[in-house]
């Protein structure tokens, strides 16, 4: 058989069955070029890498986390936020308002730039930031099934702070330079507790693997071992530059450190980079803590449940984790380092002997 | 380890032989050769009012700073030899423009003084209502942005929403939200209703209300003590020899307060103290500011409760109550007699000096001198940045509280 | 007083907890003291310094406000009379024109928010300045402070606020001049050159001075530039 043939007949062995639209899949089936298109996006690889939670879902959650979180922010400042670009919906549509003003705006490359690292830099950051997207899991809908997809996860998380660094060495700035050197510092200081954490967790379910974890959740991860849920947590906040740890890209200070020069299009592209690590983090979070994609399942949605289940937990983590950014002010470098290093990470190890000690004999 | 020193000439990047830098050359090598490094924080940047700040940092220590400041001077001493007297008042106001009540008042008591002028006692205390509401004007927007320099932003928001009633107190007595011109020589230029006094007297629980919120979520917040406290320390010694002035100078441990010391207007009259503070660091400059607006506050409903009936005006300038339709006829022509006249004014960020200089003749000043308490403070401020760290540059700017527009007139 | 302060390290985790406490319960119930411009405006009291309006039957043409101006905003346009142009790229609204014009004839309105197309149309003339400008509004609600002892709030009302308000009464009656000191007078006629509205005549047989009460305006430009200041102004009886 031809190469169409076997592709159909790979797409169709592993199909997501979701019986409100399945009459409609029905009839597109039948239809001569359109069934290997529909049959390619139903196919639960692709559809969890492309759509849920994957790439559809994050520039949907873009345009919602920029809005919410202005407003939020707003609200709590005494003020409306935005409200006039489209005014039925009291400017929710902002995002894609500033998203399409970045297409139209020049993207300056100043002379002393590295310029092939310059361009390249904000693209190829991409990679590990959307490369673990493949790694989670949602009910039977994933992407590669792998026993240690939790590890792996981590490991690809924890390379993005290079390109951070790289792209503030491509700047040749001065404030870009200080810029790095903080990202580099403030890298050292929450990764260790941050995997001390998650380490915590896989020694309580007994398995790196994330439908075990998410299997012996009937408490929530969050009830059974809170000091790690806590050292997660604030490790997020170092991670993504959030309020209080903004330190590479402190505005006052640095002048937006490593990304001072971008400007444009480029400008957006690393705009998204905290975002989206943000909503790995969560990701993960949800998995690690929340019982992941468990919860009640209606017939009528199939397959669709628990990638459902799991994109609606991480958004009410996010939205929750906004109000963080309009309560603190910014620590200094030292003093986050100095916290990263005692107290965060005493926590971290508190949690890991909870882990090992309710994790006993493979696992509650 | 043996040690070995080379003398290679060290040759300074190009980009600064583009930049016009008021440095001697030997100073930026000699910054090279030791491996330190110099930041321009400049007029444009996030974290800098209009000034530029040349940086000599040695990894994240802080060597020294030389400033730069002239780069909003508008020439206000030079202007004001052309034009009249009572034209100078919206001149004088405008460097510092929250605290405008405080600047007209210094320089009309100069001409009052020049002119041994008599202000009736109701003009008295309506000049100290405004004086007080411009000075909590100021701390609150001080305290903004020492907010957003902390990236704290709804510390930021807070102070300029409590500031709208503020500006709203000033435009129900005087007409204008900031530089209302409103204080002219001999008294006020209207006179105030009752009524408005009411609402501006119920505005000071209002805005002690929305201050508590304000202390709640950013004077009381760890994140914000942790980045002020022990940073940019000024010992007592050391403000005094830097001739360092205003709420500064309470904050190192003096207790000296223009208008305690040669008091004016209804100052004597009211009840009220100087707030100090003994460590001398950058939260205890913002927490003797925050403890002056509450002062502030008791001084304004003082002043509302005991404001006496009267004339608001002179009767040496105008025989009415009122001089409106007579303003150009009773103070355009005034020509001040001969000699020099100096008044002390306690503005809200420090002492300012007026001193006009007349040669008996003209209906223009002679010669006209402002010394701002930005300037007065600026040495004191460059000298407590010495061994702090880079992140700490914002956060002593914003507890000093330097205006460059005020600064360089 | 002292302003110091000391904490405990239990007091920094109360702080804490205050400062999450203040943020939810501004997020759910938030203090806004926000005016959604242009849909609501907000309510002015009758002195607000806004744009300049002269009233063109009062104006005596005493150039008095061109004279007091600070930022040398107002120029003089030549009709039958004269009237004052505003120059609003410089003017400063301090007002100090309206507080010397002694028949009232400029007031404030409540008008701020002006836009023009060109620099050159900020550079208003006379014909522009003696009509009510011209306002398009959008607005239907009118918002207003509110104080006590709870603190603030705002109070918004479904109707508009006029912007051109009443006159207030002018203090000073009709002027006219007159010559106090006629024993000093040089005799050099310059105040007949001066006025404008030739009220001043010589009596070349008694070589006097002969002010017509009915002609003359008090725009007491003769008692300005008399050289012996023998010209004052005075009340009409």
């Amino acid at each position: 058989m031809n190469m169409l043939e076997f592709a159909m007949q790979v797409f169709r062995a592993n199909m997501m069955d979701i019986p409100l639209i399945n009459p409609i899949v029905e009839e597109l089936m039948s239809v001569p070029w359109l069934n290997l298109v529909v049959a390619l996006i139903l196919w639960r690889p692709f559809f969890a890498v492309v759509v849920m939670p994957g790439l559809v879902v994050i520039m949907l959650y873009l345009l919602y986390i920029i809005w919410f979180e202005r407003k939020l922010t707003a609200r709590i400042q005494w003020r409306v936020g935005p409200l006039e670009v489209f005014r039925p919906l009291r400017g929710a549509i902002q995002a894609l308002a500033d998203g399409l003003r970045y297409f139209f705006q020049e993207s300056i490359v100043h002379r002393e730039a590295h310029r092939p690292y310059f361009v390249q830099l904000p693209i190829l950051a991409f990679i590990p930031v959307l490369l673990p997207i493949a790694l989670i899991p949602a009910g039977n809908v994933v992407g590669i099934k792998t026993p240690y997809a939790i590890p792996l996860f981590i490991a690809l998380l924890s390379l993005i702070p290079i390109t951070i660094i790289a792209i503030g060495w491509a700047s040749n700035s001065r404030f870009a330079f200080i810029g790095s050197v903080r990202e580099a510092l403030m890298y050292v200081a929450y990764e260790i507790p941050f995997i001390i954490a998650a380490i915590s967790m896989i020694y309580l379910y007994g398995s790196a693997d994330p439908y075990v974890a998410v299997e012996k959740q009937t408490i929530p991860g969050a009830l059974l071992n809170p000091v790690a849920c806590l050292v997660f947590l604030i490790s997020m906040l170092m991670a993504t530059s959030r309020l209080p740890f903004e330190i590479p890209e402190a505005d006052q200070e640095i002048a937006f450190g490593p990304f001072v020069e971008y400007s444009g299009m480029l400008f957006g592209l690393v705009m998204v980079l905290a975002y989206e690590k943000l909503y790995l983090m969560s990701l993960l979070f949800t998995i690690l803590f929340l019982a992941g994609w468990s919860g009640p399942q209606l017939a009528v949605l199939g397959d669709i449940n628990a990638p459902l289940w799991l994109v609606v937990k991480t958004l009410i983590v996010i939205s929750i984790l906004s109000i963080v950014r309009s309560m603190y002010a910014r620590y200094r470098i030292d003093q986050a380092l100095r916290f990263g290093f005692s107290w965060i990470l005493a926590f971290s190890i508190i949690a890991l002997a909870i882990g090992v000690v309710l994790g006993y004999e493979g696992g509650i | 380890m043996k040690e070995i020193a080379l003398d290679v000439a060290v040759e300074p990047p190009k980009e600064f032989e583009s930049l016009f830098l008021p440095l001697p050359k030997e100073y930026v090598e000699d910054v090279y050769r030791k491996d330190e490094f110099l930041i321009l924080v400049g007029p444009q940047h996030p974290g800098s009012g209009h000034m530029r700040l040349i940086v000599r940092v040695r990894g994240d220590v802080i060597q020294e700073v030389i400033p730069d400041p002239g780069y909003v001077h508008r020439a206000i001493e030079k202007l004001a030899e052309n034009r009249l007297y009572v034209q100078n008042i919206p001149l004088v106001e405008r460097p510092a423009i929250m605290d405008s009540a405080n600047l007209n008042l210094g320089y009309v008591r100069a001409i009052e003084e020049a002119m041994d002028i008599e202000v009736p006692e109701r003009a008295k205390y309506l000049r100290t209502i405004l004086a007080e509401l411009c000075r909590i004007g100021t701390h609150l927007y001080d305290a903004a942005i020492l907010a957003v320099f902390l990236g704290h932003t709804t510390g930021f928001m807070y102070p300029f929403g409590i500031r709208e009633l503020i500006c709203e107190s000033l435009v129900k007595m005087t007409g204008a939200r900031f530089t209302s011109s409103f204080i002219i020589p001999g008294g006020v230029r209207r006179d105030v209703e009752k009524a408005t006094l009411d609402w501006v007297y119920w505005a000071t629980f209002a805005i002690e209300k929305r201050l508590k919120s304000f202390e709640r979520i950013f004077i009381r917040n760890p994140t914000v003590i942790a980045r002020l406290k022990d940073v940019g320390v000024l010992s007592k010694r050391e403000a005094i020899e830097f001739g360092v002035v205003g709420p500064f100078l309470r904050a190192s441990g003096v207790e000296y307060d223009v208008r305690k010391v040669e008091p004016y207007e209804a100052y004597d009259r009211v009840d009220w103290e100087i707030v100090v503070a003994d460590e001398g660091d950058s939260y205890s400059r913002f927490l003797v500011r925050v403890n002056e607006v509450a002062q502030s506050l008791r001084i304004i409903r003082q002043c509302i409760a005991e404001i006496p009936e009267g004339r608001v005006i002179s009767d040496q300038i105008c025989e009415d109550n009122d001089i409106r339709g007579e303003f150009l006829d009773r103070l355009a022509d005034l020509v001040l007699p001969s000699g020099e006249y100096t008044t002390l004014t306690e503005a809200a960020r420090g002492s300012v000096v007026y001193t006009i200089v007349s040669d008996g003749e003209s209906n223009v000043p002679y010669r006209f001198r402002i010394v701002t308490p930005g300037w007065l403070y600026l040495r004191g401020f460059m000298e407590s940045l010495r061994g702090e760290r880079l992140a700490d540059l914002q956060a002593i700017y914003g507890s000093f509280g330097y205006f460059p527009p005020e600064a360089d007139r | 007083m002292k302003a110091e302060f000391k904490a405990k390290k239990l007091e920094i985790l109360k702080m804490h907890i205050d400062v999450i406490r203040e943020a939810f319960k501004q997020a759910f119930a938030p203090d806004r003291v926000t005016v959604e411009y242009p849909r609501e405006r907000k309510k002015f009291p009758p002195n607000f310094r806004g744009l300049i309006f002269c009233e063109r039957e009062k104006c005596i043409s005493c150039f008095r406000c061109a004279h007091i101006c600070p930022a040398n905003a107002i120029q003089i346009y030549f009709h039958d009379k004269a009237w004052p142009g505003i120059d609003y790229t410089k003017c400063i609204f301090c007002h100090f024109c309206v507080d010397s014009c002694p028949t009232g004839a400029l007031r404030a309105t409540k008008i701020h928010d002006v836009a023009f197309a060109t620099m050159d149309e900020m550079k208003l003339r006379a014909t522009q300045t003696t009509k009510p400008p011209e306002v398009f509004r959008e607005d239907s609600v009118t918002v207003d402070y509110s104080v006590d002892e709870r603190g603030w709030s705002l109070v918004r009302v479904k109707e508009r606020d006029e912007l051109v308000v009443e006159a207030p009464p002018p203090r000073l009656k009709r002027r006219v001049s007159y010559c106090a000191d006629p024993e000093s007078c040089l005799g050099c006629r310059l105040c007949v050159e001066y006025c404008p509205s030739d009220a001043i005549s010589v009596d070349r047989k008694a070589n006097k001075l002969r002010i017509l009460e009915e002609k003359c305006t008090g725009c007491g430009i003769c008692v300005r530039n008399c050289p012996m200041k023998v010209l004052e102004l005075r009340e009409v009886r």
